[in-house]
C-alpha cells in the first residue's frame, strides 16, 4: 500500500487519544453514555490507526480469538455468579445492602470484559480484512 | 484435563445450571407501575446502583440479553474468520 506522510504522522499523534477515549467511555460506562459494547469499538479503531502507520504490522489470528472465546466465558461466568452469591440469575452479584459505590464494581468489571472482548472480536475482523487484502 | 472429560462436564454443568435457573423464575404478580419506564425512573438507582439508566437495564435488569448479545459477535467473527480463511490457517 502507498504510503502518506501526512497519514503516518496524523495516525500517530492521534492514537494515544483514541486508546485514551475508549478507555475512558469503558470505565464511565455506568455514570454517561457509553458502555462495554461501544468502547471496544473504540479500541478497535485504534488497533487500525497502527495499521495506517505501519502496514507489515501483524497479529496472530489463532490467538486473538482464542482471547475472545476465554473472554466470553469469563462473562458468562461473571453474570452467572449471582445464582451463588445472591440465589437470583442475572443480576448484581453484590446484594442490595452494599452502598452503591460499592456495588459499582460488578459495572466496572463487567464493561471492562466485554470491551475487551468485542475489542479482541471487531480486532480480529479488521485483521481477516487486511490478510484478504494483501492476497 | 482430557477432552472427554471436558466434553462429559461441561454439558452435565450447563444442565445443572438451568435446572437452577428454571426453579429461580419469579411467580408473575400484579404490576405496581403502569408502565416499565416509570418503575424503573423511580427505582433503578436505589435497585441496581447505576446512575446510567440503559447501563441498569443492559447489565443487570437485561443481563441475560447481554451475554447472548456478546455471543452473536462471538459467532459473527467465527463466520466472517470461517469463510475468509482456509481451513490450515486458523484452529
Amino acid at each position: 500500500m502507498k504510503q502518506s506522510i501526512l497519514v503516518v504522522t496524523i495516525s500517530r499523534i492521534m492514537l494515544p487519544f483514541v486508546f485514551l477515549y475508549g478507555f475512558y467511555i469503558i470505565l464511565h460506562g455506568d455514570l454517561s453514555p457509553g458502555g462495554g459494547f461501544q468502547g471496544g469499538a473504540i479500541l478497535s479503531t485504534g488497533f487500525l490507526l497502527t495499521y495506517f502507520i505501519d502496514d507489515e504490522r501483524r497479529v496472530d489470528l489463532n490467538r486473538l480469538l482464542r482471547r475472545e472465546k476465554l473472554f466470553f466465558l469469563a462473562i458468562l461466568l461473571t453474570g452467572a455468579l449471582s445464582v451463588i452469591t445472591r440465589g437470583e440469575p442475572f443480576t448484581n452479584f453484590l446484594s442490595p445492602e452494599f452502598p452503591a459505590e460499592t456495588r459499582r464494581i460488578f459495572f466496572l468489571l463487567l464493561n471492562v470484559l466485554i470491551s475487551l472482548k468485542v475489542a479482541l472480536g471487531l480486532t480480529a475482523i479488521v485483521e481477516t480484512f487486511l490478510e484478504e487484502g494483501q492476497g | 484435563m482430557s477432552k472427554r472429560l471436558v466434553a462429559i462436564l461441561v454439558p452435565f454443568g450447563l444442565a445443572i445450571l438451568f435446572v437452577r435457573f428454571a426453579q429461580l423464575i419469579p411467580e408473575l404478580t400484579t404490576p405496581q407501575f403502569e408502565s416499565a419506564k416509570d418503575y424503573i425512573m423511580i427505582r433503578g438507582y436505589a435497585e441496581t446502583g447505576a446512575k446510567n439508566l440503559v447501563s441498569a437495564i443492559y447489565l443487570d435488569y437485561r443481563l441475560f440479553d447481554s451475554l447472548f448479545e456478546a455471543g452473536i459477535l462471538l459467532i459473527t467473527v467465527a463466520g466472517i474468520v470461517f469463510m475468509a480463511k482456509s481451513d490450515e490457517d486458523v484452529i
